[in-house]
């Protein structure tokens, strides 16, 4: 009989795990943002977000959007408070409008006009992308998201909302014009919140930043991408060429046995590192993504296509509509 | 301090300090709240398909933003597969948001309470 060793996943490891939990509740989180001002931060947005959603009765959406303003107001100073070196003054213009445009989506009562403060929001991000570097990405989300989903989204709106037949007022139908109990849902997604940043938040204050110098790592294996630039500069003569570039020192060496300095222009631009990494680090993804684009194009085929009898319920009501659309047109065409 | 000279650390990225990735996390996770709240109150059926749109574009942001404070481009990389599941999360929802519509000429989500059980 060999000696029998107690489980490894015996109470050392747990007590460890429990100790590093606690010391993100305070230590790490104190580090980033002091806790109170994020927690009375947070209940002031959901405070404001809960009175900025829509109402029968008075709605008080301006109050509403201030104090959620306020409460951002108030976690981003308790931010800046810990920093050394704030953000890009960007930042805050574009947050600002993103999470704006992003609560008018959920509060205003009509689909089209929440659909346009969408693209605003999508615009907006496309602002944060570019101050965080990732140029190709924004790009990306201009076009397809507020290009074609968001273009979808309109006509599928536009198809299934009713023509306005009378007032204003009758024309919001009853299911926009009200939230669904939306003190429990706010109360709901902000404790959630509170818990996701309490989270984040320790893991953030734990990090340590890093130099780029990984990112330009690829370039050892495009040996002619560095001979162009090299060409571009002048730094190579006419018939040489480049046999091996050692990224961590940023030099080439070429077919003469010289070594030579790379120039700035030689750094992989955005679109390169990403065409890089989608195709050296993920072979294989961009062939599903593209599977998973067919597959929803034709299932959206499909499903369109089908023919629907309307209930018995809907007949009622469309016969209903039609008809008051039918008295208000006659009653346009004799006293126009 | 311009957009401009954002554009030029995609060349000679400078490090990032934790409490700036906090900034972006928190937008990012505040954007996430605002849609799950748009989700859970609004009785539209396509504006709950857009509220999750916007929590898409929150992960999107939080991805962006660990991808510049690591200098690795897998971040990037996989906000593309992200539009790619809200592409085809638009499509087909809305192909079944207008199947719904024709059968009960309407978009309200409370039509369909039958289908809780």
């Amino acid at each position: 009989m060999g000696d029998v060793r107690p489980l490894p996943l015996g109470g050392a490891a747990v007590r460890r795990r429990r100790v590093s939990s606690v010391r993100c509740l305070d230590g790490a989180l104190d580090a980033v943002i002091n806790p109170y001002l994020l927690y009375v931060g947070l209940a002031l947005g959901g405070l404001g977000v809960c009175m900025a959603l829509p109402r029968r009765r008075v709605s008080p959406q301006v109050l509403g959007a201030v104090l959620a303003g306020l409460g951002l107001g108030v976690v981003l100073l308790g931010l800046g408070l810990r920093s050394e070196r704030l953000p890009n003054y960007n930042f805050y213009i574009f947050s600002a409008i993103a999470l704006g445009a992003a609560l008018r989506v959920i509060t205003h009562p009509r689909p089209v006009y929440a659909a346009l403060y969408f693209i605003l929001t999508i615009l907006a991000s496309c602002g944060l992308y570019l101050v965080l570097a990732a140029e190709f990405m924004a790009f990306a989300l201009v076009i397809i998201y507020a290009g074609a989903i968001l273009i979808t989204y309109l006509f599928v709106i536009m198809l299934a909302t009713q023509a306005p037949s009378e007032g204003e007022l009758e024309a919001l139908a009853e299911y926009d014009a009200e939230a669904r109990s939306p003190v429990a849902a706010t109360v709901a997604s902000f404790v959630l919140l509170a818990a996701l940043t309490t989270m984040l938040f320790g893991g953030a204050g734990d990090l340590r930043p890093r130099d780029g110098a990984g990112l330009d790592a690829p370039i050892e294996m495009m040996p002619q991408r560095a001979e162009r630039s090299l060409h571009e500069e002048g730094l190579i003569a006419a018939g040489d060429e480049v046999v091996g570039v050692d990224a961590a020192a940023w030099t080439a060496t070429l077919r003469s046995g010289e070594v030579v300095a790379l120039p700035a222009s030689a750094r992989l631009t955005n679109v390169e590192r990403i065409g890089h990494d989608l195709l050296a680090e993920h072979p294989g993804s961009i062939e599903i993504a593209g599977v998973i684009l067919l597959m929803a194009m034709l299932g959206a085929t499909v499903l369109s296509r089908r023919q629907v009898e309307l209930e018995d319920d809907a007949k009622r009501r469309q016969s209903e509509r039609l008809a008051a659309a039918g008295t208000v047109f006659a009653d346009r065409e004799a006293n126009p | 301090m311009s957009v401009s000279l954002s554009l030029a650390q995609a060349s000679l990225p400078a490090p990032m300090d934790g409490v700036t990735l906090a900034h972006y996390l928190v937008v990012s996770a505040a954007m996430f709240a605002i849609g799950l709240v748009g989700f859970l109150t609004r009785r539209n059926l396509i504006i709950m398909f857009l509220c999750t749109e916007l929590m898409f574009q929150a992960a999107g942001i939080a991805l962006i933003a660990f991808s510049r404070f690591h200098l690795h481009m897998t971040g990037q990389t996989f906000v593309i597969f992200v539009l790619t599941v809200a592409a085809a999360e638009a499509a087909l929802a809305l192909a079944l948001v207008v199947l719904l519509y024709r059968r009960k000429d309407s978009l309200s989500a409370e039509e369909w309470a039958e289908m809780k059980g």
